[in-house]
Parts: structure tokens; sequence; C-alpha cells
């Protein structure tokens, strides 16, 4: 103890870092959170015109947003799992195939892709236009999501691996029921990163006249005039939205970590 | 004082300088236009901006006394640039109507136009109360996407350029594309990638007015413009390049 009566802090007692109980009903998250609520439905409340028109505007752009959202991170999940375990694996053509995939991919910008996909691969195969713009978004972040992946089977100590085959595991069941299972616990971090950086992307598809949220707010706008207006309200949706989901994200790291 | 006199001295004289160089240099307006709407306006393959309303607008400027400084613009937004004093004047194959007038000045009309339909070359449709059903594209916030919004029972997709919507119509994603008149000619007559392809379907069904936009309340530059327009009209100079570039 020192002699104002504070206590001293050891290193040991976690005290240090402040935890977010430490900061009860304030934390950032729920400042933004529902301050941005607020000041949506204070800005509708007050001044209808134009707020609540741009509002009644653009729901199906959210529904749409969200598909393409939750419809790429699926697809993004499976091929970045399959380009992670590729990128570990010991086969040299598994492994090349997958380090040129997440190397090609990653060198060019989303932006390209989606143009790239849509209306150069669109003259080869008439895919729908939701369906194409989720298949790019999820090609470009499954690559991303390959080295998220890598990094967590790789920072699974190799005495695990070891132990596995010492039990009679073949090197699949040892991935399968050792390596990734604890792998994942590592990686939901940076994955939970990977969803919130793709569902602010996801307004990229805009550009393919998919009707998304952002479309649907420069409809409004360009048809209106009213574009400060609009765009204040399409940014504070989209925080609202991603919020939401970084929350969700929070709650299940609590979740796997509560095991620990 | 004397200090502060030797101080803003240099300061006063450049200043003085700068206006009486700016009273004498004639006017140079900046003027925005998205070039991806030909034959009105478009880049050209030695990357200048290049089309009808361009070649307009010099001619007037060349009659009215000033100079143009052209700013290649997206069409989404073209309006937005012009309230925050990005540029002087919008020529864009801008249609005067009553909404757009609440909110910016126009010039006197320097060209009519109309909307027009362009269908695959297997579709029966004649007219756009015949597509019921279909997904028909325009340009994000033309006069074409809204006549396409005003009819019931059909899907608008809105492009960024109208070159798109072409594109994702010989892709087989929409069924129909609604943009001005002479911009629909070259894409269905006379681009090669799209001849094959795609006709016009029936005639232009809007009567429409292009003229060029200015913020609120810029009188000065609205005269400006009006006394360009006015010459050119009287010189006939509108009518050679209507041959030049509207054939």
């Amino acid at each position: 103890m020192l002699e104002n009566g504070k206590k001293r802090i050891e290193v040991g007692d976690g005290a240090a870092i402040p935890t977010k109980k430490d900061m009860g009903l304030f934390t950032a998250w729920r400042i933004a959170f529902f301050g941005a609520i607020a000041l949506l439905g204070w800005l509708v409340y007050y001044i209808p015109d134009p707020y609540l028109t741009i509002l009644k505007f653009v729901p199906d752009g959210i529904v749409v947003t969200f598909k393409v959202t939750v419809g790429a991170i699926l697809l993004a999940l499976v091929i970045g799992l399959i380009a992670g375990l590729g990128r570990v694996a010991h086969n040299p053509i598994i492994n090349g195939i997958a380090s040129l995939y997440v190397e090609v991919i990653r060198g060019i910008p989303l932006l390209v892709q989606i143009f790239y996909i849509y209306y150069a691969l669109g003259r080869i195969v008439k895919v729908p236009d939701m369906l194409s713009a989720i298949i790019a978004m999820a090609i470009c972040y499954g690559a991303y999501m390959g080295e998220v992946f890598r990094a967590g089977i790789q920072s699974i100590p190799k005495g695990q691996m070891e132990a596995a085959l010492t039990l009679g595991m073949s090197r699949g069941q040892a991935m399968y029921h050792v390596i990734v299972p604890q792998a994942f616990k590592v990686v939901l971090p940076p994955v939970g990163n990977e969803f919130i950086a793709l569902l602010k992307d996801s307004s990229l598809v805009s550009i393919l006249a998919v009707a998304d949220l952002l479309r649907r707010g420069r409809e409004f706008a360009s048809e209106s005039f009213t574009y400060f207006e609009t765009y204040t309200v399409i940014a504070l949706i989209y925080l609202i939205i991603t919020l939401f989901f970084s929350k969700l994200i929070g709650i299940m790291e609590e979740r796997i970590n509560a095991g620990r | 004082m004397k200090k502060l006199l030797r101080l803003l001295l240099p300061v006063l004289t450049l200043s003085l300088c700068l206006a009486a160089t700016a009273l004498a240099a004639p006017r140079t307006l900046t003027v925005a236009t998205d070039a991806t709407w030909p034959p009105m306006e478009m880049v050209d393959a030695n990357k200048n901006i290049v089309g009808y309303d361009i070649d307009f607008l010099k001619a007037a400027a060349k009659e009215a006394g000033f100079n143009v400084v052209f700013k290649n613009t997206a069409w989404d937004g073209i309006f937005a640039g012009l309230d925050s004093g990005q540029y002087d004047a919008v020529i864009s194959s801008v249609t005067i109507t009553p909404e757009r007038q609440k909110k910016y000045d126009f010039s006197l009309p320097y060209i009519d136009a109309g909307q027009i339909l362009v269908v695959p070359k297997t579709d029966k449709a004649a007219k756009l109360a015949d597509m019921k059903g279909k997904k028909v594209g325009a340009q994000i916030g033309t006069t074409g996407a809204f006549e396409v919004k005003k009819v019931a029972g059909l899907e608008l997709k809105t492009y960024d350029e109208i070159g798109l919507a072409f594109e994702d119509m010989a892709a087989g994603r929409i069924q129909g594309v609604v943009c001005d008149e002479p911009t629909a000619i070259i894409y269905a007559l006379q681009k090669k990638e799209y001849k094959e392809k795609f006709k016009i379907a029936g005639k232009a069904f809007t009567k429409e007015a292009y003229g060029i936009c200015v913020k609120k309340g810029n009188k000065d530059v609205v005269a400006l413009l009006n006394k360009g327009i006015t010459a050119v009209k009287a010189k006939k100079i509108d009518q050679q390049l209507k041959k030049k570039w509207l054939k």
C-alpha cells in the first residue's frame, strides 16, 4: 500500500489495462451505436422532410446490402478455409495453387475485380447481378481470409500435431479434430474484422447497378438534389449495421473465450 | 506605421495587378460535363473531351467573348459539384425540367432531344409499356431513369454510365435501355459490337430541351451564356454542328 491509501499496481494484478466492464454504461460501442440511432431518430422526427422520405426510400437497399454481405462472407469463409489449408499443405501443387490464388487476388483492387467478373465474364457466362456481386466479393475476401486462417493454423504449436499423429490420427484427422478447432479461437477476431470490412466494401457493388443501400441513396439524391441529407442518412445506417455486427462478433468471442 | 506600410505595399500592388488582369482578360468559365454520353459529350482516342455540346459551347464562348475550361465529372453528383462551387456551369445533355429549374438556373435551350427505348433485336416491344415485368436500364439521375420509373410494372436498374447499361443488355441481364435519342443511335445503330444485337423500339416518347445549368442566382453567367447561344443560333453554327455530330 502507498501512503495515500491507493494500492500499488503490481504486475499480474491485471488492473493496468481497463477491462470493458470498468467503463460501465459508457463504452465506446454504446456511445457510437445508440448515438447514431438517436441522431437518426432525432433527424427523422424533427426534420421529417427530406430525412423521413429518404429513410422510407432505402429499406430494400439495406436488404440487398445484407444479402450480399452475408452471402459473400459465407462463401469467403469456405474459400478462405480451403486456401488457408492449401497454404499450409505439404503437397507442392496444392500449396502452389493456393499461394498463387492469394497473391494474385490480393494484388488486384476489389473494384477492378468486381468490374471484371461482372462485365468481362458476363460476356461468356450469364450470371445474375446479385450472384456475381456475391462471387466477386467472396473471391476477393477469400484471399484475405485464407491468410487469416493460415496464420491461425500456424499459431498452433507443432507439438499438437505431433501428439495427434502419435495417437494414431492421420494428418487430415489431426487437422479436423485438433488444429482447426484451436485455430478457430485465434482467428475469430481477425475474421470479424474482415467481416466488417466486407460489409463496408459491399457498397462497391453499387457500381454494378445492384440496388444496394448506397445505390438507393444515390438514386434518391440525384433525383431530389438532397446530397447532404441523403449521405448523412446513408452513413448513419452503415454505421448502425457495422456496429451491430461488431457487437455480435464480440459476443461470439466472449462465448468462446469463456471456456478458457 | 512605416514598417507596416512596407509590409503591406507589395501585397497591395500585387492584388491591384491581379485585379487589373482579371478585369482586362476575358472571363474563364469552368464547365463540368459527364463525357460518357456520345455523341453529345465523350472522350476521344486522344483523351480530349469532344462532342456536340462541347463544340457548341466553344462556339458560344467565341461569340460572347469568354473562355471555357471543361472538367470531366461523373453525372451522379454533377449538380452537387455545382452547388459547392467546383465549377460555374454544367453542359452535359441536361434536360430542362421543372424540378431542376426549382434548384438551378438554366440558359436558353440550345437543342431539342427526346428519350427513346433500345431493345435486343429479338424483342417485339415498341414502347415502354410493352416492357412490363422486364428489367430496363438507364443512367442514374437522368430523365430517362425518371421516365422508366413512371411506368408501373417494370424494374428500373440504374447505372453510373450509359455504356454499362448497354453492356449489361448485351450480357442479357436487362431487356431494355432508355436514353436520349442521339446516344441511342450511337449504341444501337453505329457501335459495331451492338449493331447486330440491338434496335431502336418505336419513336422518342418525350420532348425535351437541353440547357446549360448554373447555380441559382448566378445571373451574369446565364446572361453570358445566353448571349453566346443566341449568336450561335443566329449564325446557324448549330446547324453545321448538327450535321457534324448528329446524322
